[in-house]
């Protein structure tokens, strides 16, 4: 029999209780699962903590369920809205389109243009061959025939390609001319390199259609008898300004075109200007067809957009300066954005559901391992009751979705300092391409991964999940330890995400007398940083209970909350580096990038801000002296000596992993105060890229003082305050010794302390000192 | 190496486990390696080969109008153009240069007439109508031999069948000759058929044996056939397309184009089976591997009986024409010096490809028929020959050059691992064969770095490990680990949580997306200190053995 493996995930991250949320399932091996909701309280297995503890909860869709098998289509590309079969061409035809092809010679065949069903060879593509040329081919079915150029494509260089047909003489012609200049390209013209060809044959018979076929842009029709239509050959690079005429073009009109003028109208069917439709604010995943026909394409699996096009020559750098230089499109035959399952049940949520957070688990077989799926989503109140709310940062848990790191990135092991711990679950997730990558991860061009998106299965997500680069909880599972105290400690608190708070803003967390993070909320769109920021000074109290927080702007479309868009760049611990000209995010036209670097350091709102990481040590906290004013000593009532978290499920501190640090220079209140900071951090924990102008022996944290993380507390106004704790370890450090310790002691202080309306304790002695001691 | 000891900077923090005094060993400076290594222990030998002739440049902006074989997709030439690593200079190469072999090969049997010697003329006229006889069967032979890999030796016996039916027919019913050959295809079917059945279900051994027995029952029954001429031999007296009012050199030269033209013709059969869907198909399921065919979908079955039929249609043909081109057959067409001078020219040329099985033929013909003064000489010198092929050759005199290829590829992987220290620098041949050239150089820089880290593993820094596998650790065991932590991705080792906080096991990641990590030990360790100091311990082996 085979393996049971169950995958699953759910349209929505964020409901409310009496809500219906799509579960999609996908499983191998076996036809039923039994379903069961159940609350999530707690999720790190580490013996020195509470352990895994779920709660079940009454459903009206527990029970088994009826599961099968489902299929991700994998690669990105465009399909052309063609219902009246206007590119079903089979008299005359040329094919145009400039490419710079990102992997011509990865052996497998790739489609440009394509009106091409590759089950039962129908059609006609233009395309990149298994040996890395271009070529053009038509079929019969059955029969295909085919031209290609002379010269190899080669890689990231940009191409003027075309391919042309008459019936009457069976002439076909194929173009290929290098347009790369200064700029554009990755080679540049001190190579004596010849890209030119231009081939001509005689065809034997003209394309026959089907009328079901697609016209697609970077891929091509396939079927398979369990899974259907779907779309292969798909293609890696970009694609800028394609198009198909209905007559044989002569090699002069193609010069013109790769010149860069407009395609003369005659005879032209279809000119999609991929450079059509920015606006100030990004764009979408249709591309306009200004040909007669107006037949768009329509992106899936969110093709790149705002890249560079053919004629980008280094002086703009974006889309908004100069959209008619951005007419790049960027496909993946690997990228993966919205598995697109069939929905396997529609759970209505009860109406009496505690907000939380809670999934529906499956299971079958075993029930253990990749036998058992959590689909977790989170549950807000109807109407915002507790007074405090645990802001579940979901947007760095769709960064980190399915992260590659153990198994494809080099850099991680002298990273984290150690052998990565993977599961069985790790190894299916890198066994497929199905499960799609993290923004940490790269495409199999080399191009890092800007979008991911929780509409697919997100095995890191699951709440007995570790991090197995780093032998620790990450993220979800981290979080949850913070959900496990509030629980333990009978506060009164509800749960909002990421999601809510970009789309509602401040609403989202005005009603909370106290807000708390998650342990890292490192991606943060600005309509989250405004709420936060407003929220803060509207008198709100805030504790951002984390690491490496507040750190890379991304964007989400509004009707697409499920995607999110990054651009790593510049500076700042990065996995990849977007290219020259691709800064901005084209979903917003913002800037990505660090919040650092677009004017907004985190330390401006939060206080401390992203100082280095290190990851097989982790350190206590020790109070600095202004922890004894009487404007803050407060917090440590109850607490003895000046040691704090020298426990933790995080290599036992409170101190560890990502750390923050209080830095005037970049926008800690005057005021602040450092309560207490870590230190004697292990050469493991090394200063971040954006500190550094000049790196120099001793930038690690036994030779560098900057390394550490610090507790810093400053008051807000309208009686509001934040206090950030700098370290993503020390939320781990909350369920030692059944959640009774000094780290939760300090918490529990500031929690009631924040939750008291009114004025915070210790605000009046705030008189000029006259010491005398 | 006693007395040296390292302080943890960070015990004055209190840090857990950092230990005040750690012993360790005594300095040693990496750039001492540099220093000593001045130059590579393997002797670097010029490489580079001198372009002695002159390659075509891609054609750039001009239109290079390909041109196809008439109706096929096939272009005249399979060329490929690649641009020059040492140059980027667009370079095109034939890949394969057999048709233009072909064309003059064929060219010059055609003219050959105009150049023999008159004295031999008429024996190498009908050596050469022989040849071309023999080649047109062994092509259709080697459908069922190369193509199909089914070892049946009753190709004599259809062509042999169907001259005798003709020959009896054109006899006794006054058939004209243009319909023996067209009798004699329907003669062929029949045979097909029957012999298709049985290699369906017999393979190897016992279907050669099934087929000898066939070739050998046909033999015997007309020998002892009075209507087959066993008074005479054979059958004399059929209608023949050689004008008999000719000059027996207009004849003999009518005789020999004839002849060509039935060799082309099976050349187009092998050609038409061979290099299209059915040959793929027959190629893919070689005996021993039907299952694996049949498991992919592929009707190998069909494929078997299709090959049978349409070869010995051809045979049929052949024999037909055999018959028209003798006057008649004599019995020795059966006999079993024919099927083994027919498997001699096959193996003599290598199975599987259609130059083998004519310039094979042309070997054996030429041997047999020209020398004929020589006696039985000449058919120890075809024994010999035979036995000197399949002693030395793999695939025949055609499979000399991919032989040769692999015995050079073979001497130079010798010649590299006698040369070349394991791990060490590139060796200037192996740098030709490195597209990324930064490669060499993490190679120099790998091995300086493993010779320094090897003089500072000590009982001591394996110690410091076991105690304290994360964490600051001394100078040298701290630059021990990053080196191995920076190890390339493929076959790195990582550890695999078999249950989490109980069982850990060793593996090996594979570096390449898609492919799981491997097991390398079964050795279960557990806990997670246990594991790291296990991967260390098997790191520092490594290391030791590089």
């Amino acid at each position: 029999m085979a393996q049971v493996k169950l995958f699953g995930y759910a349209d929505k991250i964020s409901v409310k209780p009496g809500d219906t949320i799509d579960i999609h399932v996908s499983a191998d091996g076996v036809d039923t699962a039994d379903a069961k909701l159940v609350r999530l309280i707690h999720g790190d297995e580490h013996p020195d903590g509470p352990g895994f503890i779920e709660e079940e909860v009454a459903c009206e869709a527990d029970g088994p369920w009826a599961v099968r098998k489902q299929y991700t289509q994998v690669g990105s590309y465009l399909k052309v809205d063609d219902p009246t079969n206007v590119l079903a061409l089979d008299g005359p035809i040329t094919l145009f389109a400039f490419i710079y092809p990102g992997i011509p010679d990865a052996g497998l065949r790739q489609c440009l243009l394509a009106r091409w069903n590759n089950d039962r060879n129908f059609g006609y593509s233009l395309g990149i061959n298994q040996r890395g040329h271009l070529e053009f081919w038509v079929g019969q079915g059955g029969e295909v025939d085919y031209i290609q150029a002379e010269a190899p494509l080669l890689v990231k260089m940009w191409y003027f390609v075309a391919a042309s047909y008459d019936p009457k003489t069976g002439r076909t012609e194929i173009y290929q001319e290098g347009v790369a200049n200064r700029y554009n390209s990755l080679l540049g013209k001190v190579c004596p390199i010849e890209y030119r060809s231009h081939v001509t044959e005689t065809f034997r018979f003209r394309p026959k259609h089907l009328a079901e076929t697609p016209f697609l842009i970077a891929g091509s029709q396939d079927f398979h008898e369990t899974r259907g239509a779907f779309v292969s050959e798909t293609y890696c690079g970009k694609i800028d300004r394609p198009g198909v005429y209905g007559r044989a073009l002569t090699r002069v009109e193609l010069d013109e075109i790769r010149d860069g003028k407009p395609p003369k109208p005659d005879g032209l069917v279809a000119y999609w200007d991929t450079t059509a439709g920015y606006t100030d604010r990004g764009i979408g995943d249709v591309v306009i067809d200004v040909g007669p026909h107006r037949l768009n394409a329509l992106g899936f699996n969110r093709p790149v957009r705002a890249q560079t096009g053919w004629n980008w020559n280094g002086r703009n750098d974006c889309f908004r300066l100069a959209p008619e230089e951005y007419g790049g499109v960027e496909f993946h035959y690997d990228q993966v954005v919205d598995s697109n399952w069939d929905k396997t049940r529609t759970v209505r949520l009860p109406d009496d559901l505690k907000s939380g957070c809670y999934a529906i688990r499956l299971r079958a077989g075993p029930g253990k391992g990749l036998s058992e799926e959590h689909v977790v989503f989170f549950v807000r109140p109807k109407t915002p009751k507790g007074k405090v709310a645990l802001l579940f940062p979901t947007a760095t848990y769709l960064a980190y979705a399915n992260e590659h790191l153990s198994f494809d990135a080099q850099i991680i092991q002298p990273m984290t300092g150690q052998p990565p711990i993977v599961t069985e679950i790790d190894i299916e997730m890198y066994k497929n391409w199905e499960f799609g990558f993290s923004t940490y991860d790269s495409w199999a061009d080399g191009n890092g991964v800007c979008y991911t998106s929780y509409r697919r299965p997100i095995l890191n997500m699951r709440p007995k999940a570790r991090m197995s680069s780093m032998g620790v909880t990450w993220a979800f599972p981290a979080d949850l330890s913070i959900l496990a105290w509030l629980e333990t400690k009978r506060y009164d608190y509800d749960v909002v995400t990421d999601e809510d708070l970009h789309r509602e803003g401040l609403a989202a967390i005005e009603p909370y007398a106290c807000v708390l993070t998650g342990s890292h909320p490192e991606y943060t769109s600005e309509p989250m940083l405004d709420a936060m920021e407003d929220y803060v000074a509207g008198g709100g109290r805030f504790i951002y209970m984390g690491g490496n927080g507040f750190y890379w702007n991304v964007a989400f479309r509004e009707e697409e909350p499920w995607v999110m868009e990054v651009r790593k760049l510049d500076s700042g611990m990065r996995a990849w580096q977007a290219r020259p000209g691709e800064h901005y995010l084209a979903t917003t036209g913002q800037k990505s990038g660090l919040w650092k670097n677009l004017g907004r350091p985190p330390q401006k709102t939060f206080g401390v801000g992203f100082i280095g990481e290190g990851f097989e040590t982790s350190r206590p906290f020790r109070r600095m002296p202004d922890s004894y004013h009487r404007t803050v000593d407060w917090m440590f009532d109850g607490i003895e000596g000046e040691i704090i978290g020298d426990f933790g499920l995080a290599y036992g501190g409170a101190a560890g992993l990502e750390l923050d640090r209080y830095d005037l220079t970049l926008g800690t209140p005057p005021h602040a105060k450092i309560i207490a900071s870590s230190g004697g951090h292990s050469d493991n924990y090394m200063l971040s890229i954006e500190e550094i102008l000049y790196p120099y022996p001793g930038l690690a944290g036994s030779q560098d003082y900057r390394l550490r993380a610090d507790l810093v507390y400053f008051p807000t106004p309208n009686n509001g305050a934040v206090f950030s704790t700098g370290s993503i370890a020390f939320c781990q450090a909350l369920p030692i010794n059944g959640f009774d310790n000094n780290i939760s002691k300090l918490l529990s202080n500031l929690v009631d302390a924040f939750t008291k309306p009114g004025l915070l304790p210790g605000s009046f002695w705030v008189n000029e000192e006259k010491q005398w001691k | 190496m006693t007395g040296h000891i390292w302080r943890n900077p960070l015990y004055f923090w209190g840090v857990e486990g950092a230990e005040k005094e750690v012993p360790s060993i005594p300095h040693k400076s990496p750039q001492d390696v540099w220093d000593e290594t001045t130059a590579s222990k393997a002797k670097m030998l010029p490489v580079g080969r001198l372009r002695y002739y002159y390659k075509w440049p891609g054609h750039g902006g001009l239109t290079w109008p390909r041109f196809r074989y008439w109706g096929t997709r096939r272009r005249a030439l399979n060329i490929r153009s690649v641009y020059n690593p040492k140059t980027m200079r667009l370079e095109k190469t034939i890949v394969d240069k057999r048709p233009i072999w072909w064309v003059l090969g064929l060219l010059a049997f055609m003219l050959a007439p105009l150049a023999m010697p008159a004295s031999f003329q008429n024996t190498l006229l009908t050596a050469g109508a022989t040849f071309s006889i023999y080649a047109a069967i062994n092509l259709c032979w080697m459908l069922i031999i190369g193509t199909a890999g089914i070892y049946s030796l009753a190709s004599y016996a259809v062509v042999g069948a169907a001259a005798f039916g003709t020959s009896w027919l054109s006899i006794n019913l006054g058939l004209p000759w243009w319909t023996l050959p067209l009798v004699g295809a329907g003669v062929g079917l029949v045979f097909g058929m029957i012999i298709a059945v049985p290699a369906i279900r017999l393979d190897g051994f016992y279907y050669a044996l099934l087929t000898i027995g066939l070739n050998e029952l046909c033999r015997v029954y007309a020998l002892q056939s009075k209507q087959f001429g066993s008074s005479t031999g054979g059958l004399y007296g059929a209608d023949t397309y050689i004008p008999q009012g000719w000059d027996q050199y207009d004849q003999s030269l009518l005789a020999y184009y004839a002849c060509f033209g039935v060799m082309l013709a099976g050349l187009a059969l092998y050609r038409f089976i061979d290099g299209r869907r059915l040959g793929r198909i027959l190629k893919m399921a070689p005996e021993k591997r039907e299952a694996f065919a049949e498991a992919t979908g592929v009707d190998f079955r069909r494929a078997r009986i299709w090959v049978f039929v349409i070869s010995s249609i051809g045979l049929g043909f052949i024999g037909g024409f055999y018959a028209a081109h003798y006057r008649g057959v004599s019995f020795s067409i059966f006999s079993f010096d024919t099927v083994l001078l027919g498997l001699a020219m096959l193996v003599i040329g290598g199975i599987g490809r259609a130059e083998g099985a004519v310039v094979g033929t042309a070997i054996v013909i030429l041997l047999d028929k020209v020398l004929l003064s020589t006696g039985p000489l000449r058919l120890i010198l075809i024994g010999l020959i035979m036995l000197g092929v399949v002693l030395f050759l793999k695939g025949g005199l055609f499979g000399i050059k991919a032989q040769f290829r692999a015995w050079r590829d073979k001497k130079k992987s010798e010649r590299r691992s006698m040369r070349a220290e394991k791990g060490g620098e590139m060796l200037p041949e192996e740098a030709t064969e490195t597209k990324d050239k930064d490669l060499l150089y993490w190679r120099r820089y790998d091995k300086m770095q493993r010779e320094f880290l090897k003089t500072v593993i000590s009982p001591e820094l394996i110690e410091e490990h076991r105690k304290k596998p994360l964490g600051q650790h001394s100078e040298p065991l701290e630059r021990l680990l990053l080196y191995f932590r920076r190890a390339p991705q493929n076959d790195k080792y990582a550890i695999v949580a078999v249950e989490p906080f109980k069982a850990y096991r060793i593996v090996a990641l594979s570096g390449q997306r898609g492919v799981a990590p491997r097991i390398v030990e079964d050795k279960i360790y557990t806990s997670t200190d246990e594991a790291y100091h296990g991967v260390f311990l098997r790191r520092v082996q490594d290391l030791l053995e590089s």
